[in-house]
């Protein structure tokens, strides 16, 4: 059997291998509950924006369009030689979040988009996958059971600076998502207990500095707001009171697709971005939601065992990265819409609408599906 | 590259804490899904109905008040009222700073009357501001995408639409009192408004009507989607009134420049045909709530305009009240017709000096002429035989000291005085000679212009008492027996023809062709030792003019009475104008007459 396959041919792949080969291995569980969830996510947007005088629809299909094209495209190119040039990549990041800061459009109270013509980018997404490539080239690196302080400082810092950029914008849900990545890279990769209760304290202290000096008094009453919501029900309180009623009103099995009073009403804020996990369990009820749910931890634990079957200590540190930060934006999101925590701008991964989360949601994809492809290569 | 590879497991050892992390918190969360959707889901569903289903209150249309010939005295127009949803509000202050900037008022003082009318919920719109011009409606509409919290409600207004010429008729509305949310059985609520005075006032529950309900479905902003369910509102009654607005006209441009009051009213039923008050005010003002300045600048106009000087104040009769002397003195006998006493323009009674109003005297006078030209010494000889207990039965018998019962709350009921009103309310014993002062109208004795035109009614249907009345009512009117000689009436009915007809001090309301009978009346306001004109002295201390008259004397059909206050004398200042109302009335009356 020859079969000289264009894939084959363009990623280097020897040319011997059949053709259904290739297909199996792909990570389909993945993709296609990647794929099940952009769905869920276009026919929930539709509902929430029917009522506006534009249905976001269209312009979400269209980013579903482009992520699956730089998913293919990411696919293709090597992890190996991705993270060869991690350093220029993550370099890249470091300046765009330079120039947002100086050159960035304002929405929302934050400075963090960059426009090319028509199209828009949020480099805080692009920086995050940036550094978790650098990260795990700098941890495949360290070649002992546990990481030394000097190595753990040395992987802080490459997170710290990113982080303290998109902290300036000011976007602190946004620059908090650098944590969940690295820290479950550095769980991984290997850290003594010690440390870690050393890091949560310095993380606290630092924590409680940052809430008494450097935090706006609207992300400080986000909080409070999260602490006691019936205290100021006519304020901030707000969100979250609206979306606690969109989701229990849906009860078990929904209002029915369109027919979510809270949406169609306009009673719940934000319903088509952070918040669409509440319509769409106010619409589909509680067994909709956890239909969801399961997607995503079928997507999740597809990655996990990408992850233990990956050949190299590069591929392992690049999944978990990707992972973690994709499980804490799923976690932290359906639990601020339940009302378990505080909310923050924090998006749900294929649901919400958004153009470069949605694009880096696909681009994760891509490698995570690349590095399953290519485990029996890079021996 | 071995060594790499060596530290891969190291790293597979570790990774299932992450997974069974993420699978114990997924599970967490989706538990907890369970709890808010399935367990807690009906109070939610309930939540979030109560949050897209509002019930707003359809104010009734209020009935409209029509004069004796169907013209419209009060009507409704449309009005727009500014709501403020303070749970849609993002910052309630800038709201406020927003509508304030619109309507051109104080943040502080829209703020004051968002706290004034509580609507029981924080969720519930409150009424903030009132009939707000069109060109203010629209740019609250164009800024509703900024400020969705405010909601335009169209309500009704009133409007009297002549002013101040019916204001002591018709009354205005004004904002319920918690003294009348508190009332048993009160059909009103909080911030409503309603009849404060007059007709409106009266008839308050049949004009009102019954507020409907709407239950809609709103939106966010509050717009509402469509309409779920509710009950209509019924407009209110219409009233109809016995008023003659023509009249009402000819009466309220003599009073232009005048104080006092003008009642006529048909003796054989009662039916008012004109109540005028002067001044008055513009009930306009009052159909939206007054501010405080407004308010201030009413209370502190000359005069008082909000007082209704036909009932509300009470005033000495003067020689009007010899009418009432006359009948007494007939019927029980203490003077004939015939009986003549000289008047030499005084009298010495209990070794005091009383004058007449006529320095030179009137001579040899019989009741007749007494009555013609007002002789103030026959008067005080036959009040002084009379006695003060029956001088005020007969001033009860003609419904003096009581309240007509007229249709408009406030009647103030005057005051007959007699021994035990002196041993009672003074604690002195009385003196007989304040009998000879009340012989004439003075002393204590206290009326209102509408009692007098009772008494006139009295004396002109044969001794019956109506009671005087606004609205008009269907059937027989009704009709009290006085138990006053009819035979005494007609003498001093007759008396009273000869005032105006044949030489008497009521000359200036002679009407050729309208035999009117009618009775003047000076009252000093400040006690004079001598014989002074009246015109002389300050405004507040000149006389008061009454002239109280029925007409025409073979079958009356109107009595008028015109008081002037610190006027000057009766004869001048009084009577023409009742003159002008007959004219008007007897005009108006042959013009629909089929000739």
């Amino acid at each position: 059997m020859r079969n000289t396959g264009t894939i084959a041919t363009l990623a280097g792949l020897p040319e011997e291998r059949p053709t259904v080969r290739y297909l199996a291995g792909v990570r389909w569980g993945l993709l296609v509950a990647a794929l099940l969830l952009s769905l869920v996510g276009l026919a929930t947007i539709h509902s929430a924006s029917s009522e506006l005088a534009l249905d976001y629809l269209p312009r979400q299909a269209l980013r579903l369009g482009l992520g699956l094209l730089a998913c293919a495209l990411v696919f293709t190119i090597d992890y190996q030689t991705l993270t060869k040039f991690s350093l220029p990549i993550y370099l890249t990041g470091i300046a765009l979040l330079v120039l947002v800061l100086v050159f960035g459009r304002e929405a929302g109270g934050a400075r963090s988009w960059l426009s090319f013509g028509a199209a828009q980018l949020q480099p805080s997404d692009f920086a995050k996958l940036a550094t978790a490539l650098l990260l795990a080239r700098y941890l495949a690196g360290v070649n002992r059971r546990y990481l030394t302080p000097a190595q753990i400082l040395a992987a802080v810092s490459m997170v710290l600076a990113p982080m303290a950029l998109v902290a300036l914008e000011p976007d602190l849900g946004g620059s908090l998502m650098f944590l969940p990545m690295l820290a479950g890279m550095l769980l991984v990769a290997g850290i003594r207990w010690r440390y870690l209760v050393a890091g949560s304290i310095v993380i606290a202290v630092v924590g409680a500095g940052l809430w008494n000096f450097a935090t706006r008094d609207y992300q400080r009453q986000r909080v409070k707001t999260f602490l006691a919501p019936e205290s100021e029900p006519l304020g901030a309180g707000y969100q979250l009171r609206q979306s606690k009623i969109a989701v229990g009103s849906g009860q078990l099995t929904g209002r029915g697709y369109m027919q979510g009073t809270q949406s169609q009403l306009r009673f719940l804020p934000a319903r088509h971005t952070d918040f669409i996990f509440a319509v769409l369990a106010e619409e589909w009820g509680f067994l909709g939601a956890m239909l969801v749910l399961a997607l995503y931890g079928a997507y999740v634990l597809n990655g996990a065992r990408v992850a233990v079957r990956a050949r190299d200590r590069t591929a392992i540190l690049l999944v978990v990265g990707l992972l973690s930060w994709f499980s804490f934006h799923v976690l932290y999101n359906t639990a601020m819409v339940v009302g378990l925590v505080p909310i923050t701008g924090i998006p749900l991964p294929f649901l919400s609408y958004g153009g470069s989360f949605t694009l880096a949601n696909f681009v994760a994809t891509g490698l995570i599906l690349g590095v399953d492809f290519r485990r029996y290569v890079n021996r | 590259m071995m060594e790499v590879r060596e530290h891969r497991e190291d790293l597979l050892q570790r990774l299932p804490v992450l997974r069974i992390s993420f699978i114990v918190l997924l599970l967490a969360i989706a538990s907890s899904y369970w709890f808010v959707q399935v367990v807690q889901g009906g109070y939610y569903r309930t939540l979030a109905e109560n949050n897209r289903l509002r019930k707003l209150s359809v104010m009734a249309p209020r009935g409209l008040i029509y004069d004796r010939d169907g013209r419209v005295l009060v009507g409704n127009v449309p009005s727009y009222n500014l709501l403020l949803d303070r749970s849609r509000s993002r910052d309630v202050g800038a709201s406020f700073d927003f509508a304030a900037q619109i309507l051109g008022r104080a943040p502080e003082e829209l703020e004051e009357a968002a706290e004034r009318l509580p609507s029981g919920s924080p969720f519930a719109p409150v009424l903030i501001a009132e009939n707000l011009s069109l060109s203010q409606v629209a740019r609250f509409s164009v800024a509703n995408l900024e400020h969705p919290e405010f909601e335009i409600d169209v309500g009704h207004l009133r409007l009297y639409r002549h002013g101040p010429l019916t204001a002591h008729v018709l009354g205005y509305l004004g904002e319920v009192t918690a003294d009348d949310l508190r009332q048993a059985g009160s059909p009103y609520r909080s911030g409503d408004l309603v009849g404060k005075k007059g007709i409106e006032q009266t008839f308050d529950r049949e004009l009102r009507g019954t507020n409907g309900e709407r239950v809609v479905v709103v939106d966010s902003r509050g717009r509402s989607r469509e309409e779920f369910g509710g009950r209509a509102a019924q407009a209110g009654e219409d009233v109809r009134l016995t008023l003659d607005l023509a009249l009402q006209e000819r009466a309220a441009r003599y009073f232009e420049a005048r104080v006092g009051a003008a009642v006529a009213l048909d003796p054989r039923s009662g039916e008012i045909r004109l109540l005028v008050s002067a001044p008055s005010y513009n009930p306009n003002l009052f159909a939206r709530r007054l501010d405080r300045s407004e308010w201030q600048q009413l209370l502190e106009s000359p005069h008082d305009p909000l007082q209704n000087r036909a009932l509300q104040n009470t005033y000495s009769p003067g020689s009007i009240f010899k009418i009432v002397v006359a009948v007494a003195g007939l019927s029980e006998g203490f003077t004939e017709e015939k009986d003549a006493v000289y008047c030499s323009g005084g009298a010495r009674i209990y070794n005091r000096r009383f004058r007449c109003w006529r320095r030179q005297g009137h001579g040899w006078v019989n009741l007749r002429e007494a009555i013609k030209k007002s002789c103030d010494v026959y008067f005080y000889y036959l009040g002084q035989k009379l006695g003060i207990d029956r001088l005020a039965e007969y001033a009860r018998r003609f419904g003096l000291g009581q309240h007509t019962g007229v249709d408009i709350a406030g009647e103030k009921p005057g005051l007959v005085p007699d021994l035990e009103w002196s041993l009672q309310a003074r604690g002195t014993t009385w003196y007989p000679g304040e009998t000879i002062s009340v012989a004439i109208g003075q002393g204590p004795l206290l009326v209102t212009p509408l009692q007098i035109a009772s008494v006139l009614a009295t004396t002109a249907n044969g001794g019956s008492r109506v009671v005087p009345h606004l609205r008009k009512m269907e059937g027989p009117a009704r009709r009290e027996p006085t138990g006053l000689d009819p035979r005494a009436l007609g003498v001093v009915g007759d008396a009273l023809w000869a005032v105006v007809n044949d030489g008497g001090t009521g000359a200036a309301a002679r009407l050729a062709g309208f035999d009117i009978a009618g009775k003047t009346g000076t009252v000093q306001v400040v006690e004079q030792k001598t014989w002074v004109d009246s015109r002389d002295l300050p405004f507040d201390k000149r006389d008061h003019a009454w002239f109280g008259a029925f007409g025409p004397v073979e079958w009356p059909e109107l009595v008028v009475v015109v008081f002037v206050e610190h006027g000057g004398k009766g004869s001048a200042e009084a009577a023409p104008l009742a003159k002008l109302i007959y004219e008007e009335y007897r005009n108006d009356r042959d013009t629909r007459r089929p000739s």
